[in-house]
């Protein structure tokens, strides 16, 4: 680590610097629970998140930016717009290596300008820069016309697009050829600073403290290209596995309510590699490559090369619609990635207002005229644009589908949790994720722990996470929290979860950039310290038990599919997990006791400030 | 009397039950590709051991063992050592988790395995109906 972080306040327009103690790279690693750690105090319960005191903390790993396996990644943080809870979004690409280029670990904004600007970073200068003409443009032509401006192609940038400036809740921050930290509304946070963009240009390697670091991370990338996950990762990008989890009924289908997809062969991963694929492309170093360029050569939504859909947006604009136009879904993700939203929650919000207009919730009155019918993939564009331009039903869906939901008396409709709609891994298919969505920091989210590839498989002798029984609700508490706390660590670093490292060559990887020398024992607990901090953040924010929880539809046992009959018992599962994790049950807080444990005395000092020691 | 595994009277058998199980071919109907089976040396095994077999629209055409690898040359190629197949075969190993786990290495199109899943777990079934016999 570089020990560096930039501090940009936007209100007075003036830059500095914060040096970090190693001793917090050695509790927390980086990335997103080193930022948990540095925001801690400022997010308070009367936070507004998207008034200037709000701070947004843009955080690499002490891996990002070398040439290790899969960690050219970094993390945005700050109170959620989305969730009024604990954000991260992390995201690929180059940007992140590049502040680590310049010689920061991370930069951290504070205030609001007083008029659109970006900021460009050239090593140790940096600039706020207007950006009043860039406001209202496109994520993609954001990042050229910043790129000619500063007279540098390499600079690399972060920026928002509409749904940014027009503060949308799930408004996503964009770099390079399309990828996103997506979730949680960190581009409205940027959008509510009037801060469209940050460029940077650095020119200095990471430093790595043991030369033999660079031959581990030689082993670990070659291990890593022929990994089989990597393999379907390369050949046919995230949804290489949809055809999988549509057998297993672990692949949503309209709202929810459905499982086994009878298009799925019109969607896959593989049907888009053998019909509109015309490359890949990979983030930072990265052996994997499994991000998509598309043709679509003729018809209604023709155009050159572009980025092609993930797994997440494939579902939701699929499947989860209904719809099976593999080339209307390309579409739809290109247009929601440059507008800035998160394709995930949009499609999610989408799915709840066709759900609410079949079931006569709503009707043509609410909708501004539209009928919402399954598979009407006009309707869906409509939708999002007008939600972008928050304009009349638009408005309504802007806000989210809890809001939506909640607007029309139905909240028990919206399939979310805390405020963040649940991505497309049904945990009727894998009982696990139901115990991560309701769990999960930042809401319904599979980047807390993709446990559903555990119970399909992927199980981690190493760290005692086992195959299990996808379908059985007890006996599993303890095996997701020690997938959760290995997933802490991965976005502590900032690693990509699709890589599929090993956790004792991530420790060896650590240990010979860092120089620090972690056990197994030690490292797996930066990720517990991690998971509790968050817990802890939300608890101040006004988290309980309570949260806890899962939507009616996830609760709801299948009929058909490959999950059919799979009952979710919550309550049994959030009894041994509260057990696994050392929380209190009838608090949903860590207790005193797991706190000091882990090191954490002030965070336990602060949360049990009126409860005796437990 | 168990088919000792690995070994051509074994993949004869296999041969027999996919050809006699109407279930699997029923979903392998679209299936067209050759596999090869290599099980690695591991402890007293010091030579791999190969089988080949030609899947062919829900039917195996051929099945034995052979001498080299290169004898064939199949569309995918499946190499693990004997314990893991094994335990794949005894139903104690799900190939999936075999396949994500990296104790099965499968060399071939992966865009073709993905999208006929039901008939890759379906195949490895059809294994368990074979008494199979293995040595320590």
């Amino acid at each position: 680590m570089r020990g560096n972080l930039l501090t940009i306040d936007l209100t007075h327009g003036t830059t500095g610097a914060r040096t970090l103690d190693p001793q917090l790279f050695r509790d927390f690693v980086g990335g997103a629970s080193l930022a948990a750690k540095l925001l801690y105090e400022s997010l308070t319960p009367d936070l507004d998140p998207l008034s200037p005191d709000n701070p947004l903390l843009f955080l690499t790993g002490p891996l990002t930016g070398s040439s290790g396996p899969a960690v050219g990644r970094y993390v945005v943080c700050a109170k959620s717009p989305a969730t009024r809870i604990w954000a991260e979004s992390n995201c690929g690409g180059f940007f992140g290596p590049e502040i680590r280029f310049a010689g920061y670990d991370g930069i951290l904004f504070t205030g609001r300008a007083s008029s659109p600007v970006y900021v460009w970073i050239k090593n140790d200068k940096v600039e706020l820069r207007d950006a009043s003409h860039l406001w209202g443009g496109d994520s993609y032509e954001t990042q050229a016309r910043i790129k000619k401006e500063v007279t540098d192609s390499l600079a690399r940038v972060a920026c928002i697009g509409v749904g940014g400036e027009r503060l949308i809740p799930f408004a996503l921050i964009l770099t390079d050829h399309g990828r996103v930290a997506g979730r949680t509304g960190m581009g409205a946070v940027m959008g509510s600073k009037n801060l469209k963009a940050i460029a940077v240009r650095g020119g200095s390697p990471v430093p790595v403290a043991d030369p033999s670091f660079n031959q581990k991370r030689s082993r670990a990338n070659l291990d890593l290209r022929h990994d089989n996950i990597s393999q379907v990762l390369r050949e046919m990008g995230s949804s290489g596995a949809s055809d999988y989890f549509n057998y297993l009924g672990e692949m949503p289908v309209r709202y929810f309510s459905r499982s086994g997809f009878e298009g799925i062969d019109k969607v896959s991963g593989a049907t888009m590699a053998e019909t509109i694929l015309s490359g890949v492309s990979a983030c930072h170093a990265c052996v994997i490559a499994c991000g998509r360029k598309v043709i679509i050569p003729q018809g209604e939504y023709q155009r050159g090369e572009s980025k092609g859909p993930e797994y997440e947006t494939i579902v939701g604009f699929g499947p989860n619609l209904e719809n099976s136009d593999l080339h209307a879904i390309a579409h739809l993700g290109q247009l929601c990635d440059s507008l800035g939203v998160d394709s995930i929650s949009m499609s999610g919000t989408i799915g709840l207002a066709f759900t609410m207009y079949q079931e006569g919730v709503i009707t043509t009155k609410d909708t501004d005229g539209l009928a919402l019918k399954w598979g009407d993939v006009g309707v869906v564009e409509k939708l999002i644009r007008l939600a972008v331009r928050r304009e009349g039903f638009g408005e309504l869906l802007a806000r989210g589908s809890r809001s939506l939901a909640k607007h029309f008396g139905v909240e028990e409709m919206a399939v979310q949790v805390n405020g963040l709609e649940v991505a497309y891994h049904d945990p009727r298919g894998a009982t696990g994720m139901g115990l991560v969505y309701a769990t999960s920091p930042r809401g319904a989210c599979h980047n807390q722990s993709d446990y559903f590839m555990v119970e399909i498989g992927n199980s981690m002798s190493e760290i005692g996470v086992e195959r299990v029984d996808r379908a059985a609700s007890e006996g599993k508490a303890l095996s997701v929290s020690r997938h959760q706390w290995w997933r802490t660590l991965n976005n502590s670093l900032v690693m990509c979860l699709f890589a599929n490292v090993p956790f004792n060559t991530a420790r060896e990887l650590i240990n010979a950039a860092t120089g620090f020398d972690y056990t197994p024992e030690e490292f797996l607990q930066c990720g517990e310290r991690g998971w509790a901090l968050k817990r802890a953040i939300n608890n101040r924010l006004g988290v309980t038990a309570k949260n806890d929880t899962l939507p009616r539809a996830l609760l709801t046992p299948l009929s058909e599919g490959g999950a059919a009959g799979v009952a979710i018992d919550l309550p049994a599962m959030l009894k041994e997990y509260y057990e696994a994790q050392g929380w209190e049950a009838a608090t949903g807080k860590p207790t005193r006791s797991t706190l000091e444990r882990l090191g954490l005395k002030d965070v336990a000092d602060d949360l049990w400030i009126h409860a005796p020691s437990s | 009397m168990p088919i000792p595994f690995p070994s051509d009277v074994w993949i004869k058998a296999l041969q027999e039950v996919l050809n006699s199980d109407d279930e699997y071919g029923k979903i392998a109907s679209t299936w067209e590709g050759d596999l090869m089976f290599v099980v690695e040396p591991e402890g007293a095994r010091t030579r791999p051991i190969f089988m080949y077999m030609d899947l062919w629209h829900g039917k195996c055409r051929d099945a034995r063992q052979v001498a080299d690898v290169n004898e064939k040359k199949a569309a995918f190629l499946l190499a693990a050592p004997y314990s893991v197949f094994q335990r794949i075969v005894q139903g104690k190993l799900d190939p999936m988790q075999a396949m994500m786990t990296r104790q099965l290495k499968v060399t071939g199109s992966m865009v073709y395995m993905m999208r006929h899943v039901p008939t890759v777990l379906k195949f490895v079934k059809c294994t368990s109906k074979i008494d199979s016999g293995f040595t320590e």
